[in-house]
């Protein structure tokens, strides 16, 4: 007469637990999903049946309703399908009433009653981890990757049913989670010269710090901005869940691992929309670029082509590391903690060089006014990348590897946080003294700064941040010495007609 | 309205008198469409400003080559539409509200140099004190694009040009123009060590703006300030009455009044063909003084100064050379010994690094082959020192002062 099976759906980037009621009754045969269903879940009504009858189980010729406890909460997707096939069976006593108690059911019916995989599998599990979760075959590996202990799989309905029945064994295998990420990121030593872009990758890469190229077209803007993943530390356990969290519930294709072991990379066109980058949309909210970039590397190569209201709506999630995106019906929150890296031209005509550009005042004015003066002073690190020298390219030889970098930066993010407990972007202004004092010819420099007015109090700020990080590289974990200062107020300068001075 | 202009007050450009009404009717004939520099001195000069008016409102008859003129391409009828007394009163409070004066051909106050040109303006509007007129007065011209360093050596010839009396003229433009005149107002405040040996008194050397635009329309809108600036301390003149844009094909005609202001005009940096070429060839058709400014041959805003030396232009290398063109005993500007700090030999390998062009930090680095905190520290230290200095990212050497020359 009545049943209950556990499943879940998926809200943004998480997974709620769904109770799946069935019940069987008299009346006029009919068939009804309530609990707020959307499209996709509604259409469920005509796959189990499909499904059921396809397979030869007999399909109860009674009023059937179902309910998709809590009830106030929108579920979507085909992910109940099974739960609602299952519930259904033992609601009209085909199986016995307590076989489902403690399992729960993750998969999508085909007609001819096969399971399919669901997208956003892993969130989804992790909801009902506590239990044994029924999957299909392809989301074995996403539902361990979410921490799920015990997890079967099944072909289709008929063995799912048959296992309920303790006639048939589950399939447990499928998806091998040891399995490498063996995918080559590119490396450190392919990019020759250029000294002071490296450097400033290095910096970023171990304070934590956004970082703006700015160079004429062919500089290797981009080539420099790939390879920030392969420096970046490894992933935590936690920052590679909630990485995967992420790429499973927008459907972003992964290793054959189903997880996420790797800084991401994400370089979204300039085309991108407001939802595109911070996440949204009307029916499902999914996660947006910036998300998928958390933990890693969010690349925006030509800046100045986005739409200035994409550009600011970053500000709030690069102060925050999350993102609250609110609708008439939901808010939901989603992780933001990416490295910002972006790429611009100097000017329009790219020479940015004085006397070579040939830009008139109207063009450079244009060009300026695409960059909003609050997002480019988010920049700690603003560097500008020449054209490679011929030297270089010709002769020169392979530059350092991204191991031997990587190694450094892991060094000094370790110093930092043991120090600091956080890296050293996040340091509170209140803490400067404590955990960055400056030798007395550094306070002079930057004394000197701000009196001539090229530097403001938040660049204070994010300069100190920097030299930080600079004397974390260098080995000076206690003191920022003048050196360091020197080398951060270089690599956060006015480029081209970025500064818009006179 | 009319019969006010007959009335009699001040000149009519002619010989006759005019009230201060007649001055309204003047600026209300300069900005009748169609009607340009050429045309204006012709109406003016030849039928004074009132008959002008009557003519172009078809209530009297010009005389046959006048009316020919008016005729050609209906203009007659295109002005007829335009000389309303709406216009006049329109005109009438702009002259008001911008406190701008409008001085006619015949004038006492209209500046000497412009009397004589054979292409002056019949009308021109001011805004500020006509005294600069009676200073000598050195045009400062140069590109919009200009370096950090041009801009620099700009500010400080206006400065010490200022400092010995000197009206410094200028066009108000980005770039150089605006840096001549923010030094020639910073005089007040400059080094009690520039003062003169003599100490007696320090003239003033009050600005000079000549610009293309209504005296009313601040072009560039960033110079609004600066604008102000010139109009308090010295004046800004104009032939383009209040309201008119900043078209383009006004600033070679604001060229050559600047040409025939200047007693000397000096070009701090100009590309080859640049709008400061126009000035410069108005200048040589009025015998002005052309003296330009040397750049470093790779630097493209000398390329057009570095022609001009070739062509026998006077060099400048500061402002004494200017007062000595002038003719005035330059031993009164104080030839300021560098109190620069000599830069360390090792700093001194990134300064000669800068010398050659303007570089990115990345791009001294890349050319000086120190470790880069060296490089970070000496540019720290030239740029303190006043060696060096950093616009946009581009750091450039100042050597063009000329004791650095004996560094």
């Amino acid at each position: 007469m009545f049943a209950t099976v556990r499943s879940t759906t998926l809200l943004g980037v998480v997974g709620r637990a769904v109770d799946v009621e069935v019940h069987v009754g008299v009346g006029l045969p009919g068939f009804t999903i309530v609990g707020q269903p959307d499209e996709v879940c509604r259409e469920s009504r005509d796959r189990v049946r499909a499904a059921f009858l396809s397979r030869g189980f007999a399909w109860p010729n009674r009023r059937i309703t179902v309910n998709l406890a809590p009830s106030g909460e929108r579920k979507g997707g085909a992910g109940l399908d099974l739960a609602i096939a299952v519930a259904v069976l033992i609601a009209d006593e085909q199986l016995p009433p307590q076989v489902a108690d403690r399992l729960a059911f993750v998969a999508e019916l085909g007609l001819d009653g096969s399971l399919r995989s669901v997208i956003g599998a892993a969130p989804l599990v992790a909801a009902v981890r506590d239990r044994r979760v029924v999957v299909a075959l392809g989301n074995v590996a996403a539902a361990r990757a979410a921490g799920a202990v015990d997890v079967v799989a099944a072909r289709d309905l008929a063995q799912v049913i048959a296992c309920l029945r303790d006639d048939d064994e589950w399939l447990a295998d499928g998806g091998d989670e040891t399995a490498p990420d063996d995918a080559q990121l590119p490396d450190l030593a392919d990019v020759r010269g250029q000294p002071v872009a490296r450097l400033a990758l290095e910096i970023a890469a171990a304070g934590g710090h956004h970082l703006l190229l700015v160079g004429p077209p062919g500089a290797g803007k981009s080539m420099l901005a790939r390879r920030l993943p392969g420096i970046l530390p490894p992933l935590t356990d936690d920052q590679a869940l909630s990485c995967t969290m992420v790429h499973s519930a927008a459907h972003v294709s992964m290793s054959t691992s189903g997880r996420v072991t790797r800084p991401p990379f994400r370089s979204p066109h300039h085309s991108v929309s407001l939802v595109g980058l911070i996440g949204g949309g009307t029916s499902a909210m999914r996660p947006g670029e910036i998300s998928l970039a958390s933990e890693g590397v969010l690349f925006l190569d030509e800046l100045g082509e986005f739409a200035p209201s994409v550009l600011d709506a970053l500000r709030q999630p690069i102060e925050e590391g999350v993102v609250h995106v609110s609708r008439a019906r939901t808010t939901l929150t989603f992780p933001a903690r990416f490295l910002l890296v972006a790429a611009a031209n100097p000017c329009p005509c790219g020479a940015g060089a004085p006397g070579v550009c040939v830009c008139d005042d109207a063009a450079r004015a244009k060009y300026v006014r695409r960059f909003s003066g609050p997002l480019l002073d988010r920049f700690d690190l603003r560097v500008s990348v020449g054209l490679p020298r011929v030297d270089d390219l010709v002769d020169g030889g392979k530059g350092e590897s991204s191991s031997a970098v990587a190694a450094r930066v892991l060094c000094a993010r370790t110093i930092a946080i043991e120090r600091n407990g956080s890296v050293n972007a996040k340091i509170a202004v209140d803490d400067f003294d404590t955990v960055a004092p400056l030798a007395p010819a550094a306070r002079a420099l930057l004394r000197r700064e701000l009196e001539v007015g090229r530097l403001s109090g938040r660049g204070l700020h994010r300069v100190r941040r920097v030299a930080r990080t600079i004397a974390d590289l260098d080995g000076a974990p206690v003191i920022v010495g003048e050196s360091h200062v020197a080398t951060a107020l270089q690599l956060r300068t006015g480029l081209g007609v970025l500064t818009g001075g006179r | 309205m009319m019969q006010a202009g007959d009335s009699h007050g001040a000149h009519d450009g002619r010989g006759g008198r005019i009230n201060h009404d007649g001055r309204v009717v003047a600026a209300a004939i300069a900005a009748l469409p169609g009607i340009g520099p050429q045309r204006l001195r012709m109406l003016i000069g030849t039928l004074g400003v009132s008959t002008t008016w009557q003519v172009v409102r078809g209530e009297a008859r010009a005389p046959e080559h006048i009316a020919a003129v008016l005729h050609h391409d209906g203009l007659h009828r295109v002005v007829r539409r335009a000389a309303t007394s709406q216009l006049l009163e329109q005109m009438a409070e702009s002259l008001h509200n911008g406190a701008i004066r409008v001085l006619l051909a015949g004038d006492a106050e209209y500046p000497a140099s412009l009397r004589d040109d054979f292409a002056a303006p019949a009308v021109l509007f001011a805004r500020g004190e006509l005294g600069a007129f009676a200073n000598r007065r050195v045009g400062i011209i140069g590109t919009r694009a200009a370096s950090a360093a041009g801009r620099h050596f700009a500010q400080r010839l206006g400065r010490d040009l200022a400092h010995n009396g000197v009206s410094v003229v200028s066009g108000l433009a980005r770039g150089i123009d605006a840096a001549a005149h923010r030094g020639a107002l910073s005089h007040s405040t400059a080094r009690p060590g520039t003062h003169t040996p003599t100490g007696t008194h320090t003239p003033t050397g009050a600005p000079i703006a000549v610009v293309a635009s209504g005296l009313d329309v601040v072009y560039p809108r960033e110079h609004a300030a600066l604008w102000q600036q010139v109009a308090e301390r010295g004046v800004i003149i104009s032939e383009s009455p209040p309201g008119c844009a900043p078209d383009a094909f006004r600033f070679p005609l604001r060229n050559r009044i600047l040409a025939a202001v200047s007693e000397v005009l000096v070009v701090v940096e100009s590309r080859a063909g640049g709008g400061s070429m126009i000035t410069v060839d108005e200048a040589a058709r009025r015998g002005v003084t052309v003296m330009a400014v040397p750049g470093s041959p790779h630097s493209e805003a000398s390329a057009g100064t570095n022609a001009l030396i070739s062509a026998g232009a006077a060099t400048v290398c500061d402002a004494a050379d200017v007062m000595v063109a002038l003719g005035l005993d330059h031993h009164r500007h104080a030839a300021s010994s560098d109190a620069r700090t000599r830069p360390s030999s090792a700093d001194r390998v990134v300064l000669d690094a800068l010398a050659r062009r303007p570089m990115t930090f990345e791009q001294v680095v890349a050319e000086v082959n120190l470790p880069l905190h060296e490089v970070a520290m000496s540019l720290g230290r030239l740029d303190a020192q006043g060696w060096a200095v950093v616009n946009g990212g581009w750091w450039e050497a100042l050597l063009a002062m000329r004791a650095a020359t004996t560094v």
